[in-house]
């Protein structure tokens, strides 16, 4: 009653919610931020940044703090900044932060992280910024964040990982393997796996994961065009791959929960013994030797299959923000996180290989002691030299489900090899042109 | 100053109460106009940034090809026509229609036994009532894993399987017992939830039509169909309209046990689970995305209006 005697405050309320609930959702649509600062990366090295890491803070706190005073030091007026964010949910939280226009002045990503920001601008040029270091870091690792079809570096490698195959060596022997010669190329790993199929009568499988971009790789497939605007790993030789897949699918040789597996799913398996090789890292070694000591007393470790020679390796990378108001300060940070000196000291807290030229050299990673520890660092260091990043970097996370769902097609027998790759190969094609 | 003026202007009882009550509702009527909507600002406020202007600016996306970093131009009706060519978008309809055909039924019957057998005065039935109540509290996630370990091909339920000879079945890689399975937790976890709001319904049931129909000679069957059912109908239309939209916007069970994919070759997505694929991350299709919101929110309200209608016309 009360309130119908005042119906013009009711409309102006009306009209006022109207005008929000239509103006908000326009003002999303802006482009946010505020243009930021220049690219000039050569002015005087002050003012505070931000630095955002990726699941580091947990294992290496006083590492990051030691880098940040380090630095601080080295420039009077710089504030830097640290925060880390979980490993669950980065490109996410990235996502969301580059949409709003906070993302922090200095940031670790990965290649394909830094492609949709290098195409929305928001990854700085170090060509143009910091080409002057260019020559500090592996070639490899500098031209692994370049975008096909852009001009351009987006960011300074920093460390990079490989990891070796375990295999369990008991396994192997039940099955009449020589548990000593394990498979070198996926030829060798398809007969392995199909005998150690037969002989458990298809209780233990080998393998627990279903092909992914990189085996295509691996197995010297190729998967992109160089203008990088199609893929083309629907090509004879990925078919013949996806062939052996499905004989292994069949024979039971490859784990029957593999279609829907997760690097996590697929530890646990390996870890209780239920298949019988996986791809890992030394950091893997401890739990095996803490969770699962009777693995741990069969454990054989091989390099990657590859047929091509070269292993597969993760690059991790440090970006530099183009909206920063302090380009000086955030390239000089970017560039002092990812120097030799630096990544030489994170990798000897944890097992990863610096990108800068010369670091491999390093007795650390060249003489051996005499322990599992370092026969696996030595062994990944010698391969990380010639490894390749086959993930293309414009390959997307989208891409990757379109590229599993193909692959489960052609396993579970609803479409043909040949069939399921060229949808791959056609939806990823679509994904990279709506990109 | 008060006791001054009461001492020097003494005032009579009638005098002194109108001026007590004169005064606040003078105040009252004048602050009426705009003190209901200060009350309500709060809840507005909430609803307004976490409810309306997401249902708007998803409305809007749907309508343009916005990408996470890319604001997007204004497409017409391009993604709602892509829906209907995209395999994955009818899979996720399949999936959460299946989802409501297989859950509902159970989540309108079951808590409803399960409450007639707590209600019972019996000793240490209160142990039981927290018991079947547990699983509404715990958390999806930890149930979620929980499930996964105990269905794993090496898992506790196909152990048994195994030991009474019936063999090892794939409930985590077949497509179908993995739709299957997801909808068991998803009952398992909402029984208590239901049972307590059955609990609610049954108390008000008079024990006298029950004692009436067991003097006529109804049996346990023909009193529950008789009695207990019509007494509880509209509290199983609440179930129902409640249990079908949960079912329909189901996410965490079927994620948990089928993994980001969707289950083997994505066959087991669900709508929201499209939404989020086809939507996060940095190359997320926001406008596509919003397009699948759309239609989940037509149908989740058609859903509504559909029980709602059959509520109204067993009323008549």
């Amino acid at each position: 009653m009360r309130i119908s005697r005042h119906p013009r405050i009711s409309r102006r309320a009306a009209a006022a919610a109207a005008a929000i609930a239509v103006l908000l959702p326009l003002s999303a649509c802006g482009e946010g931020g505020d243009g930021g600062g220049s690219t000039d990366a050569s002015g005087k090295i002050e003012g505070e940044i931000t630095f955002q890491t990726w699941n580091l803070k947990a294992n290496f706190k006083s590492y990051f703090e030691g880098v940040v005073d380090g630095f601080e030091k080295k420039y009077p007026g710089t504030k830097v900044n640290w925060v880390d964010q979980p490993g669950e949910g980065y490109a996410d939280k990235i996502s969301a932060d580059a949409a709003a226009g906070t993302l922090p002045d200095v940031v670790n990503v990965s290649p394909d992280l830094v492609a949709p920001l290098a195409k929305a601008g928001l990854a700085l040029d170090l060509d143009k910024a910091a080409g002057k270091y260019e020559k500090e870091y592996l070639p490899g690792a500098w031209k692994s964040h370049q975008i096909p079809g852009m001009e351009g570096t987006y960011a300074f490698p920093w460390y990079l990982n490989t990891g070796p195959l375990f295999y369990n060596k008991r396994l192997f022997k039940d099955a009449g393997l020589d548990a000593d010669k394990p498979p070198k190329t996926y030829d060798e790993l398809f007969d392995a796996a199909l005998q150690l199929s037969k002989k458990s009568k298809g209780k233990t499988a080998t393998l627990a994961n279903i092909p992914t971009i990189e085996d295509f790789g691996r197995y010297g497939v190729p998967l992109m065009d160089k203008e990088g605007t199609k893929f083309t790993f629907n090509g004879p030789k990925g078919v013949e791959l996806l062939k052996k897949y499905k004989e292994l699918y069949d024979a039971k040789a490859l784990d029957g929960q593999a279609l829907n597996a997760t690097p996590e799913s697929t530890g646990k398996k390996f870890l209780t013994e239920a298949v019988a090789m996986n791809p890992g890292s030394a950091l893997d070694l401890g739990k095996f030797k803490k969770e699962a000591p009777s693995l741990y007393k069969n454990i054989g470790i091989t390099p990657q299959i590859t047929n091509t020679g070269k292993d597969n390796m993760y690059v991790m990378g440090v970006m530099v923000n183009t909206r920063t108001k302090q380009t000086p300060a955030a390239v000089a940070f970017a560039h002092y996180v990812t120097d030799a000196a630096h990544q030489m000291s994170f990798a000897k807290k944890v097992a990863i290989f610096p990108s800068t030229e010369g670091s491999l050299d390093d007795p650390y990673f060249t003489k051996e002691d005499g322990t599992d520890d370092t026969r696996v660092r030595i062994a990944a260091a010698k391969s990380v030299k010639t490894a390749v990043n086959y993930t293309p970097v414009l390959f997307s996370e989208q891409m990757k489900i379109e590229l599993r769902n193909s692959v489960g097609k052609a396993l579970q027998g609803k479409e043909s090899p040949e069939e399921a790759l060229d949808n791959a190969v056609n939806n990823c094609d679509r994904l990279l042109q709506q990109s | 100053m008060k006791s001054s003026s009461a001492v020097t202007a003494p005032r009579t009882a009638a005098t002194a109460s109108r001026a007590v009550t004169d005064g606040p509702r003078k105040r009252i009527r004048r602050q009426l106009p705009s003190s209901p909507w200060l009350f309500a600002a709060p809840g507005l406020l909430i609803v307004g940034i976490f409810i309306l202007y997401p249902f708007v600016s998803t409305l809007i996306n749907s309508f343009t090809d916005k990408r996470t970093l890319i604001p997007g131009e204004f497409v017409g009706l391009d993604n709602f026509r892509e829906l209907l060519h995209d395999d994955m978008f009818w899979i996720g309809l399949r999936n959460s229609t299946l989802y409501i055909l297989g859950v509902v039924p159970a989540l309108v019957l079951l808590p409803l036994l399960l409450a007639m057998l707590v209600q019972k005065h019996i000793p240490g039935i209160t142990f039981f009532r927290s018991a079947f109540y547990t699983p509404v509290v715990a958390s999806i996630v930890v149930v979620g894993l929980i499930w996964v370990w105990m269905l794993d091909e090496r898992g506790l339920v196909n152990a048994v399987l195994e030991a009474v000879g019936v063999g090892s079945v794939g409930f985590l890689s077949d497509q179908w017992l993995l739709l299957l399975s997801a909808m068991t937790v998803t009952v398992w976890k909402g029984l208590g939830y239901y049972m307590i709001i059955y609990l609610a319904a049954l108390a008000n049931v008079p024990r006298e039509l029950h004692e009436a129909a067991a003097v006529d000679g109804a049996g346990a069957v023909r009193r529950f169909l008789t009695v207990t059912v019509p007494a509880v109908r509209s509290t199983m239309v609440l179930v129902a309209a409640l249990s079908s939209v949960a079912a329909f916007k189901v996410f965490s069970e079927v994620y948990l046990m089928a993994g980001p994919n969707g289950g083997p070759a994505g066959e087991d997505t669900t709508l929201v689970m499209l939404v989020q694929r086809v939507g996060t991350g940095l190359t997320g299709r926001v406008g596509y995305a919003s397009a699948i919101s759309v239609v989940v929110f037509v149908v989740t309200v058609a859903l509504m209006l559909l029980v709602l209608r059959a509520d109204r016309k067993e009323d008549a």
